[in-house]
């Protein structure tokens, strides 16, 4: 099992390094020719500049974003076709690797500040947002597929209702319940962007985090929407596969009542096939972040690759891609813990 | 949903219907005798609620743009990212994943190819003397060829772990979520409309290349396989023609989903204003204006109504199980 986990853990951090490093190398084949758009064009500048001037302007510039050296290992040269040679490690890939190992991940062109910065800012803001989104859709899901195993009348309206919910994409849902509570025009419940944070600082923490907590309700509403059909889905299949089996049908026989059969006996075994969705769950809400934080105008991780998707801002995007795949990471091993808690059979291999 | 399909069949009818008017409107879009052009701004018309008086019969946006042409011809972009894009995805992932399931990692190819593939390489980068080591290649695999057929012995092959590739492919592309990814490529390569759809294809394979897999692992210990060959046929020909028609099942359930989720990811890639040019118009495009303008719900109404429709009658086409 320990073999198993860790060599799952190899794989993605691999995966991600490689996915970041063509992110990377794609980028930088565009940046040659962005460059040339940076520079001030020949026909509005107001001083006169001579050809030599422009293309020592470019060259300076493509020294200061190191696009001087060769991309990779080894390439064509600069100018002919033909000739093919070893650039040794002298180039821009390894140095960018060996920059993103010592942990700099460069400097974001929008801003100019750096983007482990501006991701930590981000980050900030992002965790709490999606980290309770996480917690409460776990719960949730733990209790609804509890009440819908026990076959209710409402179990199949409400289990349509979040089939619907699954098929549609998450925007349009954060844009209607945008629409719909926080439009002066229908009902005005909850505020329809930011964090107000222009409040002084007179105000006490109470009132503070109760507006934090206001304006982040119909976002983090949108993220546990997003999350919960498919936890409740998949868990209430595996307790109703649980049902039927014959441990099931003795805890009945005893005399137990269904809930009680439900949460003392199948609940845990049912768990097990689940475990595998928490992996999933951390980035899926990253990438649910991206459009939530948009809908809502909200300063995070999300806003941020979105943004610097729309500004191409290469470095950000690099980093948003390796801090995706972290989460990945992080998942992967919080999905390892959970394994051994719940399971027996596993922890007695240690 | 499918409370609603147990007893009757008409909601799978009406998702049909929806689907080919969707397809009709997609197509004639350009033909169609709309009163506006789409696109073209009627700043004497600004956020005008619907079924007015002027001939703006679904209404104007914010920016003055005419509703009803917005929506027919984001269907058409809809229609025509997301059909190709799924197909692509779809045909991609059978041929690997059906490959995969096949083959194994026990498939074995003859050392000619490699040496010849690898030489093909080397020319095809440019590495110095290409025409040097692709004569040497042919020199090589000719007299293996020759020794083989001299000493009455098979040609000697090396193994190909393809399932491993494969998956290991698909892996990899699963570790990061596909919005994320597709958000990240777009914005890096700075692609247009055809580079978008060979974007999303290419994320978007590993799903029907599992299920194919799965499926072909079952499909290839059938007794007709083994039939074809006993019977001596050629390997491809028995995957190809034999296995994979049967292999490929569980796509008639996946394409639809794949559909809608492809549908999904379009119009969030457009809400976003990535990859598409800002002048394509599109279903998320015109949501994203909602956010300046709550005050008209019909900018909103429409497009959401429209593209929660399409996406459910796609689900309900799925799940229809088989007599």
């Amino acid at each position: 099992m320990l073999h198993k986990a860790l060599w799952h853990l190899a794989r993605t951090c691999l995966a991600v390094w490689a996915l970041a490093s063509v992110a990377f190398l794609l980028s930088y084949r565009s940046m040659s020719t962005d460059t040339e758009f940076a520079l001030p064009d020949p026909a509005d500048m107001v001083t006169t500049t001579t050809v030599a001037g422009r293309q020592a302007m470019l060259g300076a510039a493509r020294h200061r974003l190191g696009l001087d050296l060769p991309l990779f290992y080894f390439g064509h040269m600069a100018n002919s076709r033909t000739a093919w040679r070893w650039n040794g490690p002298h180039n821009q890939y390894h140095e960018w690797a060996s920059r993103m190992l010592h942990g700099d991940f460069g400097t974001s062109f929008r801003t100019g500040r750096p983007v482990y910065y501006e991701l930590g800012v981000a980050l900030a803001f992002t965790l709490p947002l999606t980290g309770t989104a996480a917690v409460l859709a776990v719960f949730g899901a733990l209790v609804l597929a509890q009440r819908l195993a026990a076959r209710p009348w409402w179990h199949r309206a409400v289990r349509s209702l979040l089939i619907g919910l699954h098929a549609l994409p998450l925007f349009v849902v954060a844009l209607l319940l945008l629409l719909l509570l926080a439009n002066p025009e229908v009902l005005a419940w909850f505020p329809a962007y930011g964090l107000n944070e222009t409040a002084g600082d007179n105000v006490n923490i109470g009132n503070r985090l109760v507006s934090l907590a206001w304006h982040l309700a119909l976002p983090t509403t949108a993220l546990i929407l997003s999350a919960l059909p498919d936890l409740t889905l998949q868990l209430e299949a595996n307790l109703m596969q649980e049902m039927g089996t014959e441990y099931a049908t003795t805890a009945r026989a005893k005399g137990l009542s269904e809930q009680r059969v439900i949460g003392d006996h199948a609940l845990r075994n049912a768990l097990l096939p689940s475990l595998a969705q928490i992996a999933q769950l951390l980035p899926a809400l990253v990438a649910g972040a991206v459009v939530v934080e948009v809908v809502f105008a909200l300063p995070g991780m999300g806003r941020l690759l979105a943004e610097a998707a729309a500004n191409r801002d290469y470095p950000m995007l690099v980093g948003g891609v390796l801090l995706t795949g972290l989460a990945r990471i992080l998942a992967l091993l919080l999905a390892d813990l959970f394994y051994f808690w719940a399971d027996p059979r596993i922890r007695w291999q240690f | 949903m499918a409370v609603l399909k147990s007893s009757f069949a008409w909601p799978q009818k009406a998702a049909i219907a929806w689907l080919c008017l969707l397809l009709l409107v997609a197509v004639l879009a350009p033909v169609l005798p709309l009163p506006y052009p789409p696109n073209v701004p009627d700043l004497t018309a600004v956020s005008e609620p619907p079924f007015g008086p002027s001939q703006h019969w679904l209404g104007t946006d914010s920016q003055g743009l005419d509703l009803l042409s917005q929506l027919l011809f984001g269907a058409r972009t809809a229609l025509m990212l997301t059909l190709p894009a799924a197909l692509l995805a779809n045909l991609a992932g059978a041929l690997a994943g059906g490959a995969a399931g096949f083959w194994l990692n026990s498939s074995r190819i003859a050392v000619p190819y490699w040496l010849l593939v690898a030489a093909s390489g080397w020319w095809w980068l440019d590495l110095p003397q290409a025409g040097g080591v692709l004569s040497m290649a042919a020199l090589v695999s000719a007299f293996i060829i020759s020794i083989a057929k001299w000493k009455h012995c098979p040609i000697p092959a090396w193994r190909l772990p393809l399932d491993a590739l494969i998956m290991g492919m698909a892996t990899s592309l699963d570790t990061i979520p596909r919005l994320v990814l597709v958000v990240a490529m777009a914005a890096i390569t700075g692609v247009a409309i055809p580079g978008l759809l060979l974007l999303l294809g290419v994320t978007s394979w590993p799903y029907s290349a599992r299920l194919v897999r799965a499926q072909m692992l079952r499909v290839r210990a059938l007794p007709f396989v083994e039939a074809a060959h006993a019977a001596g046929v050629h390997p491809g020909r028995v995957w190809l023609w034999h296995a994979l028609p049967h292999a490929m099942q569980p796509l008639r359930v996946a394409f639809p989903l794949s559909l809608a989720g492809l549908l999904g990811l379009e119009s969030t890639l457009s809400f976003l204003g990535i990859g598409l040019p800002p002048n394509v118009a599109s279903w998320g495009r015109l949501l994203a204006g909602i956010r300046d303008d709550s005050a008209s719900w019909w900018t909103a109404f429409f497009p959401i109504t429209s593209l929660t429709i399409s996406i459910l009658s796609l689900y309900l086409l799925s799940r229809q199980k088989p007599h």
